[in-house]
Formats: structure tokens, C-alpha cells, sequence
């Protein structure tokens, strides 16, 4: 099979954040994977220790493989990357190899003064995250203060005129402000919105049960957003992404594994999907450390494992839409069903579908109330 | 907007946060915007790239000079390529 070519790189430049979000999809436990693979050479005992942040050099030779490799989009993603003091050096690394750069972030730590840097580095766009529409409800999402600090944000980034987008996860403690979030997308001037149902990987898998929203929300939600996308059609692009457990089909994850994206995390790994780490433990995953990009994404045993379809099992081998949905997402099943091959249990056809009506049904029947969850935490060993 | 009502004397340019590339695994000309590419034809191509303050009436001279192409027939592609652009938020109107 003729390996495409990756379109976008997702940089997990950290995993710190001064954030705690229950519905981050970082992994939850970092030093519960296997060591990194050793190479033939014996290069893995003069590799720095595999816990450490890769350094400003590395991410710049990335950066330079990965545009070498024909991505012409990156995300500064984490953790927080604004946590990272070489963030500007790094944007004006991306822009030098010719890459689109967006930024996704809190918005916490992003001064007047770094602002104005990172859009003379070259920075094309700001992906801004708010958990909610006010400041009460989003600093207890956040676990932090942060909601008025992120209105000052997103006024001097206008301002700056650097073009705005807001993220926002969605989960059954905010869904009913719905329509709420998109005002303050209007009234902040953002041209995007993403309205994205959370999706349950890293910490937000641990809080399944506090998250998941129930069917009357869901459905309550779908006709706001409806609504919205055309009243606002002139103005804000918005993107509503469906909670995928109440849907029939799955979603068509990566758009192929291993067909247009990959994301290289804060220690070197790289993987296929942000999620794979925690989701598929027994993925052998390769490091920058210790192998470049091009071979990585061509020849790895972790990029080539789900490419294509000629790895799919039934239902998904003999289903129409196998070209379309790509039977899913492999962290889903994997997840789910305990093994990453099967047909994502989303999907009507999977054997494997009771699992997420048992899932649904729980919640549904005790209905919205408020359940804790467990704020995300900072990696311990992380250092840089 | 219809593509019929496009006045002559628009400017069009890339929408903020839109940059124009080349593809250097194609060659082709693409754009670049929050979470998307696209990939140009080559009408798409030779408009944008004189999107730089030039008039619609000035593109359009310019592109039937160099074709050699009527400019009636040429005028009605650029206006439904440039509305379809204006659609999608890619370029906007001076």
C-alpha cells in the first residue's frame, strides 16, 4: 500500500497546565507505559531519560522533518504550551518551514507582551478554550480561576488581531448553556467556534460518569446548535461535534489512521492519534529520540498497524461505509472492548454495542444530577 | 452573496488568518486556514494570486489578456469562484 502523506502535526509540547479539567484527554498515568523501544544501534543509553521534555533543538528538527514530510498545518498543543518559555522560538520555527500555526491554549499566561511576540514570530491563529460562559460555573470545570482572565485574553488577541477561535468541551455540568457559549463566541468576535461533546479518553474516561450528558440534553443541544449555525452563518463558523456514544455510527476518528495526522508528544513519542498512549497500551510506540520522523510515519509498526483496511474484522471488512467512517476509533475499542481492532462499539453493527447502551443507560436513568469527578493533576516527574 | 453581485470595483483579498501556499509535496497552490486546507485549481490559483488591492475589473482584464480569453465569458468564472470563496469565509471584499 502507498503510504500518504500526513497533512498536520498535533505538538504536545507539555502535559503541565494550570488547568485541572476532568474531561482533559491527556493520559491519565504517564509512567504506566512500557519503556521506549531500544534501537540496534544502542543510541537509547546516550538518549536523555525518557521522562523529560524534549528540548527547544528537538522540536525545531520536528518541526523540519514534518514539513519535509509534507504537513503543512501544526498545532501547539499540551498540556498548557504556554508553559514552555521557547514557545515563540518554536512558532518561528513553524512559520520558517512554511507551516500553518495555530496555538490552542487557556489563555493563562498569555500577557500583553508574549501576545504581541508570538504574532511577530509569525503565530496565524489562537484556538482559545473557555469551560463555560461564566465565571462560576467555568472555574469549577477548570478548578482554577480563570474564566475573567480568559475574557481579557481573548479581547487583547482581537486586539492584536490575531483571528480567534473558541473551544469549548461540552459535558452534561455545561451542555444547557448551550446557547450561552455561542453568545459570548458572538460577543468575544470570534470567527470560529467548536462545540465539541466530550469525547472519553485520558481523564475524561475516568469521569465517564460525571460527563456524559443525558439523551433530553443531547437532544436539547443538537437543536441549539442547529439554530445557531444558521442564524450566525455570515459571522461565526461553528462546529458542533456530537457525543458519539448517542450516535449509531462512529465517528470516522483521524479521518484513517495514520492518513493525515500525527502528533508527537512532550517526551518524543509519536503517535498516530493523541490518544493511542493510554488507549492502546500495547502500541509500540517509536521516539524522535531515537528514530526521525519520515521513517516513523512510513515504516512503523504503530502508524501502519490500523492504515488502510485490510487490518478491519467483521462487520467493518464487509461494510460500505469502511471507507467512509474507518470503523471508528481504535482508542474507542480498545478502550471499550479491550482490544483496538474491533469495530468501534458505537457502531450499530458492532457485537460489541451493549457496552455503550449499558453506559447510557446508567446515566439516564439517574438522570443530570451532579456527580464528582476527579480534577485532572499535573504529571510528577515531568521536568524540563 | 450572488456572484452577479459583485461590483466591478471590489477589491477582494484573503480573509484574515487564510494564507496562500504552495504544496511542496504537489506543487499545487493551497490555502491554509484554522483546522483547513484547500487545494486550488488553477483558475482558483491565478485569481488569488492577484487578489493584492487590484480591482475585480482589473483581475479580470489582466487574466483575459493573459489567456487570450473573452472577458465576458472569463468575468462569470471569477465572479462564481470568488462568491464560493466569499462563501466559505476564505476571502472577503474591500
Amino acid at each position: 500500500m502507498k503510504v500518504p502523506r500526513p497533512y498536520a502535526l498535533l505538538a504536545e509540547i507539555t502535559y503541565r497546565c494550570p488547568l485541572h479539567c476532568p474531561y482533559c484527554s491527556n493520559p491519565v498515568n504517564l509512567e504506566g507505559r512500557a519503556p521506549a523501544t531500544p534501537t540496534e544501534t544502542g543510541s537509547q543509553e546516550l538518549a536523555p531519560p525518557s521522562n523529560v521534555e524534549l528540548t527547544t533543538e528537538e522540536w525545531k528538527r520536528i518541526i523540519r522533518e514534518a514539513a519535509a514530510l509534507g504537513v503543512l498545518q501544526i498545532g501547539f498543543s499540551g498540556g498548557e504550551p504556554l508553559a514552555r518559555r521557547d514557545l515563540v522560538e518554536l512558532i518561528r520555527a513553524a512559520r520558517e518551514a512554511n507551516l500553518y500555526t495555530n496555538l490552542i491554549t487557556s489563555g493563562i499566561g498569555l500577557d500583553d507582551d508574549r501576545l504581541r511576540a508570538l504574532r511577530d514570530a509569525g503565530l496565524d491563529s489562537i484556538q482559545l478554550s473557555f469551560q463555560s460562559d461564566e465565571s462560576s460555573l467555568a472555574d469549577e470545570i477548570a478548578g482554577a480561576r480563570a474564566h475573567d482572565r480568559k475574557l481579557d485574553v481573548a479581547a487583547n488577541i482581537r486586539a492584536a488581531g490575531i483571528p480567534l477561535s473558541l473551544n469549548f468541551v461540552i459535558h452534561r455540568a455545561n451542555i444547557d448553556r448551550l446557547s450561552q457559549m455561542i453568545d459570548l463566541a458572538e460577543a468575544l468576535g470570534a470567527g470560529r467556534v467548536e462545540l465539541a461533546n466530550v469525547q472519553f479518553y485520558g481523564w475524561a474516561f475516568r469521569n465517564r460518569a460525571a460527563l456524559l450528558p443525558t439523551r433530553e440534553q443531547v437532544d436539547r443541544a443538537r437543536a441549539i446548535a442547529t439554530t445557531a449555525k444558521a442564524r450566525l452563518a455570515d459571522k461565526i463558523d461553528i462546529f458542533y461535534v456530537l457525543p458519539d456514544y448517542y450516535e449509531t455510527r462512529p465517528k470516522p476518528c483521524l479521518n484513517g489512521w495514520g492518513r493525515r495526522y500525527l502528533t508527537v508528544n512532550p517526551i518524543g513519542d509519536v503517535l498516530p492519534c493523541p490518544t493511542a498512549s493510554s488507549a492502546i497500551p500495547d502500541l509500540r510506540l517509536e521516539n524522535v529520540r531515537t528514530r526521525d520522523l519520515g521513517w516513523i510515519w512510513q515504516e512503523s509498526e504503530s502508524f501502519n498497524r490500523f492504515r488502510g483496511t485490510e487490518w478491519m474484522p467483521e462487520p467493518c471488512r464487509s461494510c460500505p461505509q469502511k471507507e467512509i467512517d474507518f470503523g471508528g476509533c481504535r482508542c474507542q475499542a480498545a478502550l471499550l472492548t479491550g482490544n483496538a481492532t474491533n469495530t468501534d462499539p458505537v457502531c450499530e453493527f458492532s457485537p460489541n454495542r451493549a457496552v455503550v447502551d449499558a453506559v447510557l443507560r446508567e446515566v439516564n436513568l439517574s438522570g443530570n444530577n451532579a456527580r464528582d469527578w476527579m480534577y485532572r493533576v499535573n504529571p510528577p516527574s515531568l521536568a524540563i | 452573496m450572488p456572484a452577479t453581485t459583485i461590483s466591478d470595483l471590489a477589491r477582494p483579498s484573503l480573509a484574515k488568518g487564510v494564507r496562500l501556499e504552495i504544496d511542496s509535496t504537489t506543487r499545487k497552490s493551497v490555502l491554509l486556514y484554522p483546522e483547513g486546507i484547500v487545494e486550488l485549481n488553477e483558475t482558483a490559483h491565478e485569481i488569488l494570486s492577484r487578489c493584492d488591492g487590484r480591482t475585480l475589473s482589473e483581475i479580470i482584464c489582466e487574466l483575459a489578456e493573459e489567456y487570450e480569453a473573452d472577458s465576458n465569458a472569463l468575468a462569470a468564472d471569477v465572479r462564481d469562484t470568488l462568491s464560493d470563496l466569499q462563501r466559505r469565509k476564505l476571502i472577503e471584499f474591500k
